[in-house]
């Protein structure tokens, strides 16, 4: 468990992106499974429109921006991959945690 | 164009008039200019007439003199003047002017050898008492439809459908295979339907039943093999066969219209039509108040310059939701989007402003290699002969430039298309395609789920694959999948055939013409493709035709509002009504609670993407296909464009 206090944890990120995956990326397959590190693309949850739907939610969520060469698999691909992203950027800026995360219904 | 339908009994036990009617009535949009009827102890042929050639003497049922063979058809033989003739050089004797009569006696001279000399647009049953058998046929694209279904030894055969069901013979009931194959390929691929026990008879194929046994055979196989260069006349061939192609299509006793898109092939149509043309050219559109669809400045300048009267069907917030339930009804079948609203709109108004025949564009983005995928499949295998490589994934970007553009780049975008599938799959090109669409599936109900069993609707197109298949370009294999997959099942029919005929207005397909289908698909896939430039060839040959403005546009599919066309304004009564949980769950097919998130995300304004809209649009498609087909017995419920067959009715006994 990240215990660092300058910005939300790295599970919590994984958490909260993981129930805003579940909410609007796999409402119709209740069942699935979404673990930490299963790809996000190649498993069919999200398809290009659905990468910006979810880096618009990143930006809200934490108040950070996302340049467009930051899109990519590497920082995207998975939910484990966007904990270690988003936790990176949050605390290379010294931005996030202090507010807290406005919610996205 | 007309409708036709009929029985054919295994024992002599007749066909009544009444039964005939039915169907007929079912069907009548097809044909209110006229209807006829005959019947025997066996056979019952219905007709229902749309008069564009011979309009006083071209009634059928129509028969040879002694009665022995008798056709009921819907379409045209555009050389029927060539074939008329020969076949008078041999002796028959014509007692009119229709095109409808060289089938009678082709069929006497050659027998199934008839359909080859065709060039057409054609679904004939036909009636040969010398041999006690029907025979059935339908043109090589499938330009026209025929359905049959078998019950008790009988057969049923009829334009559409809903004259079959309309017999009251035939069973209602849904075909889970038939579904899965539209919510993977956008349409049932013939012979299915997505009705139990119907059947599509497969384009260039015809059919035989006799004494209750029917056998199916092919006479047209597409042939996607290329040549190694460009032939030294290739413009001035493609020239001819265009200028005949057009100058054939415009025979008729009545005056014929174009639909013009904005594109490059409608405005070649209509600019060759418009040299052809007796009458000052009519030409017709589709506009969009939304300017991401809207092509009027482009249908304006082709308009202006041919000089000819333009009308236009103006699409805004609130049309597409009020006629969709009509346009499946009229279609058929679920569908995938909601493009054929605005072409049934579109064939009112042509057919209020008094012209039933039009010429469309159809089929030269298949054959001249126009789409996007192919572009796509080239890219695709261009990058995956060097995976490593960076800057070869950017080509994705210059495709779909119609898409969003922060939805057509980066990472993301790049490796959807290169994770797609490998190029040893048959399937290759259309694989990107298919797995977004079978997103569709994820909503399925887990007992429609569970009733499809193993079923595999890719499986079973790689088994039908033609024999040289593999042997063909990359390009070639991708456009004879768009043919059978796309062009023919749902482009020609419930976007071309359905939306037309539904008012009463005969679509014509110059770019189908089948000469010049075998040149194009000849010529080396860069005569057509160059680079990423489409249609190559085309724009060689229409430039000095056209304004330069529409031969050097690229290519921009047509598209309607899918989505917002059902929520961005006032959301129609019957989308919540069976959008439903109560609803959804009689129904069966799909899972309550998956669309009720999807609805959430459509009602937030939040579901743009492709797969959501497709998704939404066939599932409410298919609740109204369900409601409108196997709600109740269709002859409890009298089709809105049935009633009295009216002047005319005559029947042949």
């Amino acid at each position: 468990m990240d215990q660092q206090t300058t910005g939300p944890a790295q599970s919590e990120i994984v958490d909260r992106a993981r129930a805003y995956v579940r909410e609007n990326f796999l409402y119709m397959r209740p069942d699935w499974t979404l673990g930490d590190e299963d790809p996000l693309l190649g498993s069919g949850v999200i398809d290009s429109i659905g990468v910006i739907e979810l880096v618009e939610f990143l930006q809200g969520a934490f108040r950070l921006a996302i340049a467009e060469e930051e899109i990519t698999e590497q920082n995207l691909g998975t939910l484990a991959a966007i904990g270690r992203f988003v936790h990176e950027k949050c605390h290379a800026n010294g931005s996030g945690g202090s507010v807290r995360p406005r919610q996205v219904a | 164009m007309c409708g036709l339908a009929g029985v054919a009994r295994a024992r002599p036990q007749g066909v009544s008039a009444q039964l005939l009617e039915r169907m007929a009535a079912a069907i009548r949009h097809r044909g209110p200019d006229g209807f006829g009827l005959h019947a025997d102890d066996r056979i019952g042929l219905a007709h229902v007439r749309l008069s564009v050639i011979d309009v006083v003497g071209g009634a059928q049922p129509m028969a040879n003199e002694d009665g022995d063979v008798r056709v009921v058809y819907n379409g045209e033989i555009y050389n029927y003047l060539e074939l008329r003739h020969e076949l008078q050089l041999r002796g028959h004797v014509f007692r009119t002017r229709s095109d409808t009569e060289v089938l009678v006696h082709g069929y006497e001279q050659w027998g199934e050898g008839l359909l080859e000399r065709l060039n057409g647009q054609f679904a004939f049953a036909l009636h040969d008492r010398r041999t006690a058998s029907l025979f059935l046929a339908r043109d090589r694209f499938g330009i026209l439809p025929l359905f049959y279904a078998q019950r008790g030894g009988d057969l049923y055969f009829a334009s559409e459908i809903k004259a079959l069901f309309a017999s009251g013979a035939v069973e209602q009931a849904l075909d889970p295979e038939g579904l899965d194959e539209v919510f993977t390929f956008w349409a049932a691929r013939p012979p299915r339907t997505p009705f139990r026990g119907i059947r599509a008879l497969e384009p260039g194929t015809w059919a035989r039943w006799r004494d209750g046994a029917l056998s199916v055979r092919r006479y047209y196989a597409l042939d996607l093999a290329t040549t190694e260069a460009e032939p030294a006349d290739a413009v001035e061939r493609l020239d001819e066969l265009l200028r005949s192609g057009v100058r054939l299509r415009m025979r008729a006793d009545v005056p014929v219209g174009g639909y013009l898109s904005g594109g490059l092939d409608s405005s070649i149509a209509c600019a060759l039509a418009a040299q052809g043309s007796p009458y000052d050219l009519r030409t017709f559109s589709v506009t969009f108040d939304d300017p991401q669809l809207d092509e009027s400045a482009f249908q304006q300048a082709v308009a202006t310059q041919l000089g000819s009267r333009h009308a236009v069907q103006r699409i805004g917030g609130g049309e597409i939701a009020r006629v969709f339930p009509d346009v499946v009804r009229h279609a058929e079948t679920p569908l995938l989007r909601t493009a054929p609203a605005p072409l049934y709109l579109l064939s009112r108004l042509t057919r209020e402003q008094g012209i039933k025949v039009v010429l469309t564009g159809e089929g030269s983005d298949e054959v001249f290699l126009g789409y996007d995928l192919f572009k796509e499949t080239l890219v695709r295998l261009f990058c995956l002969r060097q995976p490593d490589s960076r800057w070869r994934p950017r080509l994705f970007d210059r495709l779909y430039g119609y898409l969003p553009p922060q939805a057509r780049k980066g990472d993301f975008w790049r490796r959807f298309f290169l994770n797609a599938g490998s190029p040893d799959d048959p399937l290759f090109s259309h694989l990107p395609r298919f797995r977004l669409t079978t997103r569709i599936r994820d909503f399925y109900a887990d007992r429609f789920r569970a009733g499809l069993g193993a079923f595999d609707a890719l499986g079973e197109l790689r088994q039908s694959l033609p024999p040289g298949f593999m042997g063909w370009s990359p390009l070639g294999r991708a456009a004879y999948l768009e043919i059978v997959t796309l062009l023919s099942p749902y482009l020609l029919a419930a976007q071309g055939d359905r939306m037309a005929m539904a008012h009463g207005v005969e679509a014509r397909v110059p770019f189908l013409d089948h000469r010049l289908v075998e040149f194009a698909l000849r010529l080396p896939d860069r005569s057509r493709l160059r680079g990423l430039r489409e249609k190559a060839i085309l724009r060689r040959w229409a430039e000095g035709t056209l304004p330069p403005a529409i031969t050097r546009r690229p290519k921009q599919p047509y598209r309607a509002p899918d989505v917002p066309a059902f929520f961005a304004g006032t959301e129609p009564e019957y989308v919540a009504e069976l959008l439903d949980a109560a609803s959804l769950q009689r129904t069966g097919i799909f899972h309550p609670e998956a669309v009720a998130g999807l609805v959430r995300r459509c009602r937030a304004g939040l579901a743009t993407g492709v797969g959501e809209n497709q998704a939404l649009i066939a599932i409410l498609s298919t609740e109204l296909w369900h409601r409108e087909f196997l709600g109740a017995p269709a002859r409890e419920r009298a089709p809105a464009s049935s009633g009295a067959l009216g002047p005319g009715a005559s029947i042949a006994a």
